[in-house]
């Protein structure tokens, strides 16, 4: 759908600014009540979720604008769909989506930003959202793991651009991978055949970019025979969860989030988490493993003529309510010795570590600004640790806590399982 | 008019360069004006610097605090006071909270909450700020306007700053009236604009005792948040009655005997609206309600502060709603339902699902006065969108309207509103008639209703020619003309 399939969602907005908050009945007092990371950076009303939508609306109908301070709130947003979660607990009508759109409509149009075009330039070289040193199969060397592109595997673990390159988080590979083995899981890697799944991509506006990975991943996937694909990265879950069901190539592969994998292998009694871990933690829910992992809905309808704004089939709206959010806390809640306390902003109405949507690239001062948030929330609840599901927010994190001297420590939900097992 | 870079740049020397914003791009998405500039000012100095300023240059300036609603002049300059948005203080010996601009009532009330207090929360909602005058849900409880209000810091149209009440004559905010300036007719004014020139920068709020949890147990997905247990001493419940003066006796009975803590004239469209996730399952669950009810209704809430108070309260309620022949609506008996209307319509969570969710767009006309005949004005104005039910032009919520009495219920406000797709210009037109027709009725009929649809001068004769005097009031007060007249202050 293009940014003028949304003219009647933008038009239903009612400025009402429940879009900045947490839904109303889960503000729990003056901290921590503001869910949009840009508005509480920026202030200006155009950098919420109702601003932005004003703003589309009006150049819908006036003429496309650009000007440098649009560009500025286009791309000063993490994408992490906060904002229509809280709308959508009295409202029916996409947020969301007609934001993604007009981004996308700004990169069509030219109008990027260089920061970003730098990053889509290393993925059209690369096949990578991070710099890639190396070859990206090079944390597995000596780990002795199987090639989904050539043996039979039942499970295909997609490592992800980040993990895979980054020598601080290739832990987390080998992290995974360990509690694979441990369950007995036939898995494999794709190695340096595996390519980015394109989701930050799509993020940053960038969607023919974003489509040519999604191709070239399920003709990969496809060829290999791969049922199921594991991801322990919560953007690559969205990618190829959601947004490859989206445009219709996601075929029947089943796309597990390591979290609910890990949830399922304790469940059916093939992992059993024994060994003590004494830690007080709390739990990010990533933006894109709840609220923005729920299931693509895939409808086509009309707009009932008259006065109400509902449609023809019934619309089902994503409002955030079937994200990925229990497994993980069930599975921390299972390791003997840690005690999860939660924060404030928590699953549907999770605050954003601060990565999403370019905003690690093209602003990284911002992502750290808002990931600082974050630490400062996790703080509060007397935590020594915040643990997430995703190395984008583990990175964010351990960048916002180096530059304010926070003694929180960050990890990673399969570091904790890797030390249980 | 673009602002010159001189004058720009003087206002950007108050508030620094990343709070000021003159480029075309940012106005639409606060309304479809452009503005000379949007201004973020952090506080009271910032606000009062920038007054002078416009007052030096003649340029006309209007406040906003979260922004829902407004009306604004062409090429002023806009102070978004979103940056205002500190809780001061909270005073629990002598009950009242000080709060700034952009504090919202969802967050002073969570905070109240905790210490067993709470304070009237506008029917706007609680996204809106917590300075908001007017009257809510809990009005029986909270009383309702210009009663909350307690001390004020006031910025004059001029850049003076004005502090009423005791906060005149020492540091504290425990009074709107002394020892010091009480001005309370002009900064908390029921007549046009609605809105006291200037700009108000914190604003002490008079507090309640709250007999509820310190916070609810909710449990539970947006949009469907559901309490795990109803609070101990706490009820709610929907009864309809045979006719309106029933319904009224019963209304008044209840006011008297001080037992309510909460008395919402809903409808159940009303009802309807909170309790459901999405438009086509409201419209299915208003169907079903309408069926169940024998006539015009009403919800309540009962909190006793101890489970023999709860007891009592339920007893008095009991008596009353049998001797009026009243009927419980079962819908609402469900503790699952029962919980959300709990925590919603004491939060005040759900408003925007009860006016915007539907069609996009709501015309309201608001009338205060005896309870008793406010509703006989309101059955008239349903009556009179009946047709325009018929032809699909606005959401068939049965041609209901609703209120609520303040205090003892005697005095309260009664409100019925339109619920429409703005996109439509016929549906548009049709509410806009609507409007005008039944608040001219109004008028003529003598009752107190929103003034910004009346023509000043036809009405001003009746009201002790208030808007004589209000013009002279404003000219005295702003005799730059830089504060416009606009819509209220949300």
């Amino acid at each position: 759908m293009a940014l003028e399939d949304y003219q009647g969602d933008m038009g239903m907005c009612c400025r009402c600014s429940a879009c900045k908050f947490i839904p109303m009945q889960k503000v729990k007092g003056a901290a921590f009540s503001y869910v949009c990371p840009s508005i509480s950076r920026y202030n200006f009303h155009a950098y919420s979720g109702g601003g932005r939508l004003n703003i589309a609306a009006s150049m819908l109908k006036n003429g496309f604008n650009y000007t440098d301070k649009l560009l500025d709130i286009v791309y000063n947003c993490q994408m992490c769909g906060a904002c229509g979660v809280s709308c959508n607990y009295a409202m029916d009508m996409e947020v969301l989506e007609p934001i993604s759109e007009f981004r996308l409509k700004c990169v069509e149009d030219g109008k990027t930003n260089p920061a970003l075009d730098k990053v889509i330039a290393g993925l059209r070289k690369q096949g990578s959202m991070v710099p890639a040193k190396g070859k990206r199969g090079d944390w597995a060397a000596g780990l002795n793991l199987k090639d989904a592109t050539k043996e039979k595997v039942d499970v295909l673990y997609h490592v992800g651009c980040l993990t895979s390159y980054d020598k601080d988080m290739q832990k987390l590979a080998k992290a995974t991978v360990k509690i694979l083995q441990k369950a007995g899981v036939n898995f494999g890697i794709a190695g340096n055949a595996e390519s980015c799944c394109g989701g930050r991509a799509y993020q940053m506006g960038y969607k023919e970019d974003f489509l040519n990975q999604a191709k070239k991943n399920m003709a990969m996937i496809k060829k290999a025979g791969v049922k199921t694909l594991v991801t322990a990265c919560a953007d690559g879950y969205q990618a190829f969860k959601v947004l490859y069901d989206r445009y219709d190539l996601k075929g029947d592969l089943e796309v597990l989030h390591i979290s609910e994998y890990i949830y399922k292998l304790i469940k059916d009694g093939k992992l059993k988490p024994r060994r003590k871990v004494n830690i007080s933690v709390t739990y990010h829910d990533p933006c894109r493993l709840g609220r923005l992992g729920e299931p693509w809905i895939h409808w086509k309808g009309k707009k009932v003529p008259g006065d109400r704004f509902v449609f023809d089939p019934p619309k089902e709206y994503r409002r955030g309510t079937k994200g990925v959010y229990e497994p993980p806390r069930d599975v921390l809640k299972g390791i003997p010795g840690l005690k999860l306390t939660e924060m404030t902003r928590i699953k549907e109405y999770s605050w954003c570590c601060g990565a999403g949507g370019g905003v690690n690239e093209s602003n990284p001062a911002f992502a750290k600004w808002t990931a600082q948030d974050r630490v400062k929330e996790a703080e509060s609840t007397g935590a020594e640790a915040i643990v997430t599901a995703c190395p984008w927010c583990e990175k964010t994190f351990n960048e916002a806590i180096k530059e304010s001297g926070s003694s929180l420590k960050v990890y990673d939900i399969v570091e904790l399982v890797e030390k249980a097992i | 008019m673009a602002l010159s870079k001189e004058v720009y740049k003087e206002f950007e020397d108050v508030v620094g360069e990343e709070n000021i914003c003159a480029d075309p791009a940012i106005m639409p998405a606060y309304f479809s004006v452009e503005f000379a500039a949007v201004i973020l000012p952090k506080d009271t100095a910032e606000v009062q610097a920038i007054v002078k300023l416009c007052n030096k240059h003649k340029l006309q300036f209007r406040a906003i605090c979260t922004g829902w609603t407004g009306g604004f002049p062409k090429d002023i300059i806009l102070l978004d006071l979103r940056r205002m948005n500190h809780i001061i203080e909270i005073n629990e010996k002598n009950m009242y909270a000080v709060v700034e601009p952009y504090v919202i009532s969802a967050e002073l009330q969570a905070e109240l909450f905790k210490r067993g207090l709470n304070f009237c929360i506008k029917g706007a909602g609680t996204n809106c700020t917590a300075m908001l005058r007017g009257h809510g849900h809990m009005d029986q409880t909270t009383s309702g306007d210009d009663r909350n209000h307690l001390a004020i810091e006031w910025i004059t149209p001029e850049g003076d700053i004005v502090r009423s009440g005791s906060l005149g004559s020492s540091d504290e905010w425990f009074c709107g009236d002394g020892p010091g300036p009480s001005i309370r007719s002009i900064l908390t004014s029921a007549v046009p604009p609605g809105v006291t020139p200037g700009v108000f920068t914190k604003a002490a709020i008079k507090l309640y005792h709250w007999p509820g949890p310190a916070s609810y147990p909710i449990e539970g997905l947006s949009p469907k948040y559901t309490l795990r247990e109803i609070p101990p001493n706490m009820m709610a419940r929907y009864y309809s009655f045979p006719s309106v003066e029933k319904m009224w006796q019963a209304e008044l009975n209840i006011g008297e005997s001080e037992i309510a803590f909460e008395l919402m004239g809903f409808n159940v469209a009303m009802v309807a609206c909170n309790i459901t996730t999405c438009n086509e399952e409201e419209e299915g669950v208003f169907k079903r309600l309408n069926s169940e009810i024998q006539g015009p209704g009403f919800f309540i809430i009962i909190a006793g502060n101890s489970a023999e108070d709860f007891a009592y309260k339920k007893r008095v309620l009991d008596k009353i709603i049998s001797d009026a022949d009243g009927k419980s609506l079962k819908s609402v008996e469900d503790p699952e339902i029962e919980g959300i209307l709990l925590c919603q319509c004491t939060r005040i969570s759900a408003s925007i699902r009860e006016t915007f969710r539907a069609g996009g767009a709501f015309n309201s006309i608001p009338i205060m006065g005896q309870r008793d005949l406010t509703i006989k004005w309101a059955i008239g104005a349903g009556k009179a969108k009946e047709p325009l039910i018929e032809k699909g032009l606005i959401v068939d919520d049965g041609g209901a309207f609703f209120g609520w009495g303040v205090e003892q219920g005697h005095l309260g406000k009664t409100e019925i509103f339109c619920k429409f797709d703005p996109s439509n210009p016929q549906a548009k037109k049709a509410v806009e008639d609507w409007q005008k027709e039944q608040s001219d009725r109004a008028f003529k009929e003598r009752y107190f209703a929103n003034l910004h649809m009346a023509k000043p001068d036809e009405v001003s004769k009746d009201l002790s020619n208030y808007y004589v005097w209000w013009q002279k009031l404003t000219k005295a007060l702003d005799p730059n003309g830089v504060s416009p007249e606009a819509g209220a202050l949300v």
